[in-house]
């Protein structure tokens, strides 16, 4: 993960932004290297979605059931 | 906790012959204890209103005798009572009340559950980033629902869940009060009363539900609402309480009523009704308002009497609503020093219960009797899985 996008993620959880972690950590999904980094991402920004029934939530579902990944 | 054995034999004789329930129905931890299973859980027992939690998504953690609960209204609107933990770790779930946005997400390892209580997300349980696993069947592990239902806005519940249907076990009191079957209004925050009382649950029951105390402890009513007028109600094994046959409204200077509960009836133009329904809820009703009270018990000594105020309408005048917020509350507190100097007196070691009239405290009997026999068998049915 980039330096700049890691220390925007600890802001966004120090201030408790619970929308800024779900499109943090979706960004974090989609420049990690490999399936699993991604697929560990993703989970975070799904969570979250789901926690605060934000509409990206099913597109984040999608995705991590496309690999495998959840129910 | 091995409760004491306590005497029972005298309480449950006629009200000319009997005696109260021991001190020790008051005062020991052991016997408070037995009492939750034998009277609070196994029974239809008063939580909360549903005015506590009126939109979607609200939820409202609360402590039932020591049992963490969650009342939450789900996404459909119905209300639900769930222990309030994750069947993960046994991590309590929601600390303070909030609006639950989407999902229940448990603060120690993320699982998440929908308002109905349905598991619907395990982050990593698998491993980083697997979020299923084979022996994590989440249909299986999903709150853990209490059995519930709302009537007259208060929420009742069953902890034990194999008390009869609501509606069975409360069938005489609705059918009594069939007319009163109409949409009632919570007055908001103006009509929620909270008193703190140093007392067991049970004496708040046993002073509500007689009439034999109101011109001494409440002279205010004796102008409206005198003794003579005043009759008992009792029905054994399932409530008690008083009526009067002289109900006088509320107005104000400029002579404004409430609005009556349309299609109430001639009945209940001066007639209202006070009834302790057992175990812990008091419920009042007259032709343009009603009121609930929920006896949270806190203690073998302590008591929270969470009182709220119901109109006909959604929309009641404000000023009428204080000055009847104000008038039910001076009642309530003048009662306050009667139950707290009872709950001391029953320090006092050669107390035997206590004697009743046996025309004006047979409410107070009808009750003792339900709660010894209650406590009976549970006793038997615990003797009998030994």
């Amino acid at each position: 993960m980039k330096e700049e996008l890691e220390a925007r993620l600890l802001a966004a959880h120090e201030g408790d932004d619970r929308f800024a972690l779900i499109r943090l950590y979706t960004q974090a999904a989609d420049i990690a290297n490999d399936l699993d980094a991604e697929c560990f991402f993703l989970t975070y920004a799904y969570i979250f979605a789901l926690e605060m029934g934000a509409a990206e939530a099913s597109g984040l579902h999608a995705r991590l059931k496309a690999y495998g990944r959840e129910d | 906790m091995n409760a004491p054995i306590t005497d029972l034999s005298q309480v449950r004789n006629s009200v000319e012959q009997a005696h109260g329930l021991p001190n020790d129905h008051y005062i020991d931890p052991g016997v408070y204890a037995e009492e939750r299973e034998a009277l609070l859980f196994s029974q239809w027992a008063g939580l909360a209103v549903a005015a506590d939690v009126p939109e979607p998504g609200d939820a409202v953690p609360l402590d039932f005798v020591g049992l963490p609960l969650l009342l939450l209204r789900d996404k459909d609107g119905d209300v639900r009572v769930f222990q309030n933990i994750c069947r993960h770790r046994g991590m309590i779930l929601v600390e303070q009340p909030r609006k639950i946005e989407g999902a229940i997400r448990c603060p120690y390892h993320s699982w998440c559950y929908s308002t109905k209580g349905k598991l619907v997300s395990t982050p990593h349980v698998g491993g980083p980033g697997h979020n299923t696993h084979a022996a994590i069947k989440r249909n299986d592990l999903g709150l853990i629902e209490v059995r519930s239902h709302v009537w007259r806005d208060v929420v009742w519940i069953n902890v034990s869940g194999d008390a009869p249907a609501f509606e069975a076990a409360m069938a005489p009191i609705i059918e009594r009060w069939k007319e009163f079957d109409l949409p009632i209004y919570h007055g908001g925050h103006d009509s929620r009363i909270t008193l703190e009382v140093q007392t067991n649950w049970k004496l708040a029951v046993e002073n509500y539900c007689e009439s034999y105390h109101l011109p001494w402890v409440h002279p205010g009513l004796n102008s409206y609402s005198r003794l003579e007028d005043h009759y008992n109600i009792e029905l054994p094994g399932a409530f008690s309480g008083q009526g009067t046959m002289f109900y006088r409204q509320l107005t104000n200077e400029n002579g404004d009523k409430f609005p009556d509960f349309e299609e109430v009836g001639a009945k209940w133009n001066e007639q209202a009704e006070y009834i302790a329904l057992y175990p812990n809820v008091l419920l009042g009703v007259h032709r343009d308002h009603a009121f609930a009270i929920i006896l949270e018990p806190r203690g073998p000594e302590k008591t929270v009497e969470h009182i709220h105020l119901y109109y006909s309408v959604p929309d009641s005048d404000e000023g009428l609503r204080m000055r009847n917020a104000q008038l039910w509350k001076t009642v309530f507190e003048e009662d306050i020093f009667v139950v707290e100097g009872m709950q001391k007196g029953r320090h006092a070691t050669q107390f035997d219960g206590g004697r009743f009239s046996p025309v004006m405290d047979s409410p107070t009997h009808c009750f003792h009797d339900w709660v010894a026999g209650k406590v009976e068998t549970h006793r038997a049915k615990a003797r009998a899985a030994e």
